[in-house]
């Protein structure tokens, strides 16, 4: 088998940090290639290299066994490789016809109708070309993205996560729409990923990355394990089990008929909305992104003031109180947003360290630097984070440590309910082990946990029972011991039976 | 496929072979040593431009010196002259701490003498020394009445500030120019138009020599605006407004709030400027209150990158340069000397800063 694109010794750093360290990566014409790794593994900077975005210190890439330099994502575009983002890039409101056909070098010269028709096809999108992206489901804005590289003349499709957005019924679409691509028209697909099932079911050759170092490559799918995989991602296989026969005390939340409308356009975003919390329980959220979860974790916080219903903390109802009476009941909120909305860019870690509790411990108008620092100094220790410098702006931490100082700040108070919205998002596994373990002991320790989360490993994993969200609508109900995935992932699409 | 139309103009050949990478840790100092290098690089221009008239750069920056720090008299014109722009500095500072710009403390500081004026005209106390401090504050309170309409508009309805800012400066030069033509005009000054002089007993006294009080003013509002900004509650919840607003919801902090007051509270700092301008130097409201004070106390701001403990070093700095600027026009050399030093310093410094920030890398073909 020839290669078709191959990368020799490719070496980018980032400050101190080795992203890539010596990448030799191959691929090959007409199959789907899975990359896997956990976060930060390099994955993602790799296809970078190859599409022009950055540009490696050392190292080469070769073409059809020509060296080629890609100096910019323009010259990739030329050369035939193209990349589809985790955040869209599209012009949201240009029509679905001129974001296709919107290149620097590779212009769309054929029939476009017919084209558009052949892939709207294969991708399953009912939607008219004159459509504005804007009006199109997150979903309908993927399939966009793949079909613009198609467009583009791309021969080489590297696709970054591209099922993070999508509910379970799309994902099995975008399979078949990737292996018809594959089969049918040839073209080279790389697919980011660190979900195993989809290795499993999309690939048939993976390569697998670890701190920036390519430790396999060129495995047939077919031929490896899910433990090999784990194996070489992770470097050990770790198995936890979660006790959930622990004590569940009283009522620490309720949520009494919230119904919402959004202020500027007056759609309605929640319906309806009940449940309670106890002591010591975890109620898991599941949902896909964009169905109400933040307006509903905003209103309990009481960062959204204007709402219908009741939010009731400790027998307090707090439904026309502020964001800080509610702390003072003990409420802590983990925000989906860690950076922009947890913690303020820009600004130094200690003063993101004392955002919850600056106004507890103040000396009237005076900050105390000392004991800021010692605040401080003692979340980096209790959560083992890796902060060197308090005075460094945030966003030089690594997404795991944001996210430790983030759950630390909000949790070393004990508080009695905790909103944990996204908690590990984007952070690579043992990140997520720490986190996890963090809620299970603040659940020990009898905190009521408001989990929101799209990730159902994690759901099945932490919480007692499960809610499913569905346009505003609690649409399911389940006991997590007699749920399964499959009911969870159709009523996650709005499939009701 | 078509290698051949990928030209490798200049610049391309530069690009490929070298990257530019944010620095994980940027030095504490890297402002000040940027200040110091952007001035050096300013010296230079300011040579080089001297040298092209036939002037020895030598002679004329050691006459600039002598004559603005030289001796006591002159230390206290340049600090006295330093003085207005240090107190609109540390205002343009203040309201940084929330990410917004000020670009209107020269408006602010006509603004503030205009209510010294005003208050002067319809208030008279036996008391000289509460009079003055009563004076200052209604200076105080022009500055930040002045960014009033900016303040309002930025909350209520998120207007860019920079514009409006910039924009009141226009109607409050104007607003002067008919009270000094008008209303205000004082008879005895023949046909330049100004305000009648304040009474003596209103004049800010000097602490020794020619040095006014204003100073002591100055010293203390740079003290006030560092530990406000620094080292108290509200000067913490404004950098977490500025950060991201919201942040500042969720912490429950009312970030408009913050910005509000923070631009009230800056505009008040100009308008001081000018109340201490009025009453320590001019004596008198006229379109010579401010000589662009307003504009270079951006430069003093942006160059320290808004820490008042630098605001205060370099305005006085810049103080020593207009003074000596002004004096160098006996040689024959243009004032705008002065200037060009001025401005070639922030160029200077904010180039040098970036590559603090930054770090150029050879990219290896390997």
């Amino acid at each position: 088998m020839n290669k078709f694109l191959e990368t020799k010794n490719i070496t980018k750093t980032f400050g101190k940090l080795k992203a890539l360290d010596d990448v030799n990566f191959n691929l090959y014409r007409g199959k789907i290639h899975g990359l896997l790794g956990e976060n930060g593994a390099g994955k993602s900077s790799l296809m970078n290299v190859l599409s022009g975005i950055y540009q490696p210190e050392k190292g080469a890439i070769y073409l059809d066994g020509q060296r080629r330099k890609i100096s910019s994502p323009d010259i990739a575009s030329q050369l035939g490789i193209g990349m589809v983002h985790q955040e869209f890039r599209l012009v949201e409101s240009f029509s679905i016809k001129d974001n296709l056909t919107l290149s620097k070098s590779n212009i769309f010269k054929g029939d476009f109708l017919k084209s558009f028709k052949k892939y709207s096809e294969i991708f399953a999108l009912n939607a008219n070309e004159n459509e504005i992206i804007s009006n199109l489901s997150v979903g309908e804005k993927q399939k966009i993205e793949i079909m613009k590289l198609i467009f583009n003349d791309s021969n080489i499709m590297l696709l970054d996560e591209p099922t993070a957005v999508l509910t379970p019924q799309e994902t099995s679409q975008l399979k078949i729409s990737l292996i018809t691509l594959a089969e049918e028209d040839m073209k080279t697909i790389v697919l980011i990923t660190h979900k195993l099932k989809e290795i499993k079911e999309f690939t048939e050759i993976v390569s697998v990355m670890k701190n920036g170092k390519m430790v396999a490559k060129d495995l047939p799918t077919n031929d490896v394990t899910d433990n090999q995989l784990i194996e070489l991602m992770m470097g050990t296989v770790k198995k936890s089990t979660i006790n959930k026969n622990n004590e569940i005390g009283q009522t620490k939340l309720k949520v009494e008929n919230i119904n919402f409308f959004e202020s500027v356009s007056n759609i309605k975003k929640l319906e309806e909305i009940n449940f309670q919390i106890k002591a010591g329980e975890i109620l898991g959220l599941a949902g896909v992104s964009g169905n109400g979860q933040v307006e509903l974790a905003n209103i309990i916080s009481g960062i959204e003031k204007i709402f219908e219903g009741k939010i009731i903390i400790n027998n307090n109802d707090v439904s026309k109180k502020g964001v800080r009476s509610r702390k003072k009941l003990n409420l802590s909120y983990i925000p989906e947003n860690r950076l922009g909305v947890g913690l303020a860019p820009g600004v130094s870690v200690i003063d993101n360290s004392i955002v919850r509790d600056y106004f507890f411990t103040k000396l009237g108008p005076h900050l105390s630097k000392s004991r800021t620092s010692n605040y401080l100094q003692s979340l980096i220790k209790q959560f083992s984070i890796k902060a060197p410098n308090p005075k460094a702006e945030i966003s030089t931490l690594s997404g795991g440590n944001m996210q430790k100082l983030l759950m630390g700040r909000e949790l070393v108070g004990n508080p009695d309910v905790i909103i944990a919205s996204q908690p590990t998002r984007g952070l690579d596994v043992n990140a997520v082990n720490a986190i996890h373990n963090l809620l299970i002991d603040q659940r020990n320790k009898g905190s009521a946990i408001f989990l929101i989360s799209e990730d159902l490993d994690e759901l099945f994993k932490l919480s007692h029972r499960l809610l499913v969200i569905f346009e505003g609508k609690i649409v399911k109900s389940f006991n997590t011991a007699d749920a399964n995935i499959n009911d969870i992932g159709l009523a996650m699409a709005g499939v009701s039976e | 496929m078509q290698t051949s139309m990928i030209l490798d103009w200049p610049w391309q050949v530069l690009v490929n072979k070298y990257t530019l990478s944010k620095r994980q840790v940027v030095n504490e100092l890297s402002t000040f040593y940027s200040f110091l290098l952007g001035f050096l690089i300013a010296l230079i221009i300011g040579s080089v431009i001297l040298i092209i008239q036939d002037k020895s750069p030598g002679d004329t920056f050691s006459l600039m010196f002598k004559l603005s720090i030289g001796s006591v008299n002159s230390l206290s014109s340049s600090l006295n002259k330093a003085t207005p722009l240090i107190l609109a500095g540390l205002g343009i500072a203040i309201i940084n701490t929330v990410k917004l710009w000020n670009i209107g403390a020269e408006g602010q500081i006509f603004m503030g003498a205009i209510a010294v004026n005003l208050i002067y005209i319809n208030l008279q106390l036996s008391n000289s020394t509460s009079f003055i401090l009563i004076l200052l504050f209604s200076s105080f309170l022009g500055g930040a009445f002045c960014i009033l309409i900016p303040a309002v508009t930025k909350v209520l309805f998120g207007v860019n500030e920079i514009i409006t800012t910039l924009l009141t400066n226009y109607i409050v030069l104007g607003l002067t120019i008919y009270l000094v033509n008008g209303p205000w005009k004082d008879p005895d000054s023949l046909n330049f138009p100004a305000a009648a002089y304040v009474g003596k007993e209103v004049y800010l006294p000097n602490i020794f020599g020619k040095l006014s009080y204003g100073f002591l003013i100055c010293i203390l509002f740079t003290a006030f605006a560092h530990y406000l900004k620094n080292n108290s509650v509200f000067g913490y919840e404004m950098r977490i407004a500025g950060g991201s607003e919201m942040t500042a919801i969720y912490a429950g902090i009312n970030a408009k709030q913050k910005a509000f007051f923070a631009m009230l509270i800056g505009g008040g700092f100009a308008g001081l400027a000018g109340g201490v301008e009025l009453l320590s130097q001019t004596h008198r409201v006229s379109t010579g209150i401010s000589q662009g004070f307003g504009y270079t106390a951006i430069i003093v701001a942006a160059i320290t990158g808004m820490r008042p403990i630098g605001i205060f070093l370099v305005g006085s700095l810049f103080g020593a340069l207009s003074i000596g600027g002004s004096v160098i026009q006996t040689i024959g050399v243009s004032t705008y000397i002065a200037d060009i030093i001025q401005a070639s310093t922030l160029f200077g410094a904010l180039i040098i800063q970036f590559f603090f920030n930054y770090q150029l890398k050879r990219v290896d073909d390997g």
